[in-house]
């Protein structure tokens, strides 16, 4: 009964946990924690990459993320990030859009060029 | 745009692996390496080639842009790099410019499975010309920079340095109006 179970789980497994059950009775119990673990990590990681793409949209239109943000934050528009970053990637004209508005709200930093003494090679 | 017919030296290199890509819908990004810092510039390289300036990025995928980069050889250091460590940096230039960029752009690139893909997409020409002119090509324009004052010291060394130069102009100036002053009392 374990047994199959343990079986059942380890299917895909490489080498003797597939087959052999003390090995994979070893590494069900560690796949069943990193299981645990991840679907906690699987909510980060999904933010940090909508973090990622809206910022890429932005810079697009020459705004940086946290300017972004703190634009809309101050319009009080709570669309959140998974949206924003559905928007940037299938809506183009729509985020221009919000990005005009975070724009408006809160203007980005201009950056002042001098050219560096270099040594050309 | 020059044609292939000068570059014919490096054309295999140059197209070495391109099938191996798959080019649909990749943009060709051209920069020109002419009077810009290396770093600076390996990290722009660096976020083009992995794609995160797309909004569709995907760390499991590789959708970077073909990246090109001309005059390899007037890349720029600040400071004395050239000059400091034991395989100095002009050895280096003098044997191979291209590898110089490579190297800086590919320890930038994160250390996974898509990190050699990603080298394939690069292509660095020490000169201007390169063979892929018939392809719609675009051009980067570095994003603006704020470079931080000079350091007390460098900057009185260059106003001294700047002043010297003025004087000897000055000096070579006299030199030519005395001389022209004389021909023409004696020709008078």
């Amino acid at each position: 009964m374990n047994k199959g179970k343990i079986f059942k789980l380890a299917k895909g497994f490489r080498g003797r946990a597939k087959n052999c059950i003390r090995i994979a009775r070893e590494r069900v119990e560690k796949a069943l924690q990193y299981s645990y673990r991840d679907r906690r990590n699987k909510k980060r990681d999904m933010r940090s990459l909508w973090i990622q793409r809206i910022n890429a949209g932005t810079r697009l239109h020459g705004v940086n993320y946290g300017n972004f943000m703190h634009g809309l934050m101050k319009e009080n528009i709570q669309l959140n990030r998974k949206v924003l970053s559905e928007i940037s990637m299938h809506e183009p004209y729509s985020f221009k859009s919000l990005v005009d508005i975070s724009r408006n709200t809160f203007p980005g930093n201009k950056n002042v060029v001098i050219p560096p003494r270099k040594v050309a090679i | 745009m020059k044609m292939v017919t000068a570059f014919n030296g490096n054309m295999k290199k140059a197209a070495a692996g391109l099938r191996r890509i798959n080019l649909e819908g990749l943009r060709w990004r051209v920069f020109d390496a002419k009077g810009q810092v290396l770093g600076r510039l390996a990290s722009q390289i660096a976020t083009v080639v992995q794609g995160k300036d797309k909004p569709t990025y995907a760390p499991n995928r590789d959708d970077g842009d073909m990246c090109i980069v001309l005059n390899a050889k007037d890349i720029c250091v600040t400071g004395r790099k050239l000059t400091d460590k034991e395989r100095t940096l002009k050895d280096q230039m003098a044997k191979d410019p291209t590898e110089v960029i490579r190297k800086a752009v590919l320890r930038m690139l994160p250390r996974n499975k898509l990190r050699d893909d990603r080298d394939r997409k690069l292509r660095i020409f020490p000169g201007s010309e390169h063979p892929f002119g018939d392809r719609p090509l675009e051009p980067y324009v570095m994003p603006p920079r704020s470079v931080r004052e000079m350091r007390p010291r460098a900057r009185r060394a260059m106003i001294r340095a700047q002043k010297k130069a003025e004087q000897q102009q000055q000096k070579a100036d006299e030199m030519k109006k005395g001389k022209n002053g004389e021909v023409q009392e004696e020709s008078a």
